[in-house]
């Protein structure tokens, strides 16, 4: 990764510590919206731009609407303090939880892009799935898009259960507003 | 913070934003049309392209009010996104099984009609999910923008009264 790749990755610690400590609310919109927006551009970086791209529509664009939309039908109290006093029991436990997973789960997996990760197949295995969709994407689907074949083609029928659950939150929504109407 | 108080918050008068949202939204809407119908041979896809066209809605009701863009997308049109786009994905994979195929089984398609795979592919990109993904993210921002209001006609004319009734 480039050194761009790893300010990026120091600008989305520091804007995700941020959302954590700002007290007002609006701030911490704000700059939760610039780490999904830093987090849309690290997917670039790892060559997910599908990702990327549903990061920055979903997590930066409808849900920092929609959290805007909410604290405009809240009050926001007058405070002379930046920041949250921190709580610190919560950072020990998630001081543990990183520092875990930081020197035994991080050291164990495999690097981007590493050729024996268990992606490319593993003994035993003919083919593993991943290389299997890239190889015939083309020739089964007529499709140029590996991501969109896998979703709307190999695994079509979970496609089909993920819309409806998109669905079911929709009318979910409007069962809890008491709403019978969708706009 | 009262109901009215809050719409007059969200509607701006602002210049600036009024005239970059009547520029942009042009060119979102068209890139939100680009990814979905464009998704099964470049990068992004029928989930992104809704979210973008609905994301232009959310941006005309931001610039130009939420109750005015609220008359003017009619109920039974996002109705018609959300449950057309479920029937139309739910059509698309029984009509492979009436053919003899499985579940979107799109070869099926190809065996009675010719039609390539790639366009039961694009049945349900573009004619399923991302007409599911646009409605529902337009009804997920009006709801959340009324609230506990049951209906929507008796939300309007309340909104007159309710300036009065305030003070």
């Amino acid at each position: 990764m480039s050194v761009l790749a790893y300010t990026l990755a120091i600008f989305i610690l520091l804007t995700a510590i941020a959302t954590a400590l700002f007290r007002d609310v609006l701030s911490a919109i704000v700059v939760f919206g610039a780490y999904s927006l830093g987090m849309a551009i690290l997917y670039t970086f790892l060559l997910a731009p599908d990702v990327a791209m549903t990061e920055a529509a979903i997590s930066a664009g409808v849900t920092t609407i929609l959290l805007l939309l909410t604290i405009s039908r809240t009050t926001r109290p007058s405070t002379d303090r930046i920041f949250e006093r921190v709580n610190v029991p919560a950072v020990v436990v998630v001081g543990a939880f990183v520092t875990v997973l930081g020197t035994l789960v991080l050291p164990e997996m495999y690097a981007v892009g590493d050729q024996t990760a268990p992606i490319w197949g593993w003994p035993g295995l003919d083919i593993s799935p991943s290389v299997y969709y890239l190889e015939n994407t083309v020739a089964d689907t007529h499709a140029h898009n590996a991501v969109s074949a896998v979703l709307a083609s190999y695994r079509g029928f979970d496609t089909f259960g993920e819309a409806i659950v998109i669905f079911a939150a929709a009318i979910a929504v409007l069962i809890v507003l008491k709403r019978e109407v969708f706009t | 913070m009262s109901r009215s108080e809050t719409q007059s918050d969200t509607y701006s008068e602002s210049h600036v934003i009024l005239t970059s949202v009547r520029i942009l939204a042009p060119f979102t809407l068209t890139y939100g049309l680009f990814l979905a119908l464009h998704g099964t041979d470049t990068p992004g896809g029928s989930f992104q392209g809704g979210a973008i066209i609905g994301v232009t809605v959310l941006m005309l009701a931001f610039a130009f009010g939420i109750e005015p863009t609220r008359r003017w997308l009619k109920n039974s049109f996002i109705t018609g996104l959300v449950t057309g786009g479920v029937v139309i994905f739910a059509a698309t994979g029984l009509a492979t099984i009436a053919l003899g195929g499985a579940f979107l089984e799109f070869d099926a398609f190809t065996d009675a009609f010719g039609l390539s795979h790639h366009w039961g592919m694009e049945a349900i990109e573009v004619g399923g999910v991302a007409l599911i993904v646009s409605g529902v993210v337009v009804t997920l921002f009006f709801a959340m923008a009324a609230g506990f209001t049951p209906e929507r006609y008796n939300a309007v004319q309340e909104d007159g009264a309710e300036v009065s009734d305030d003070d």
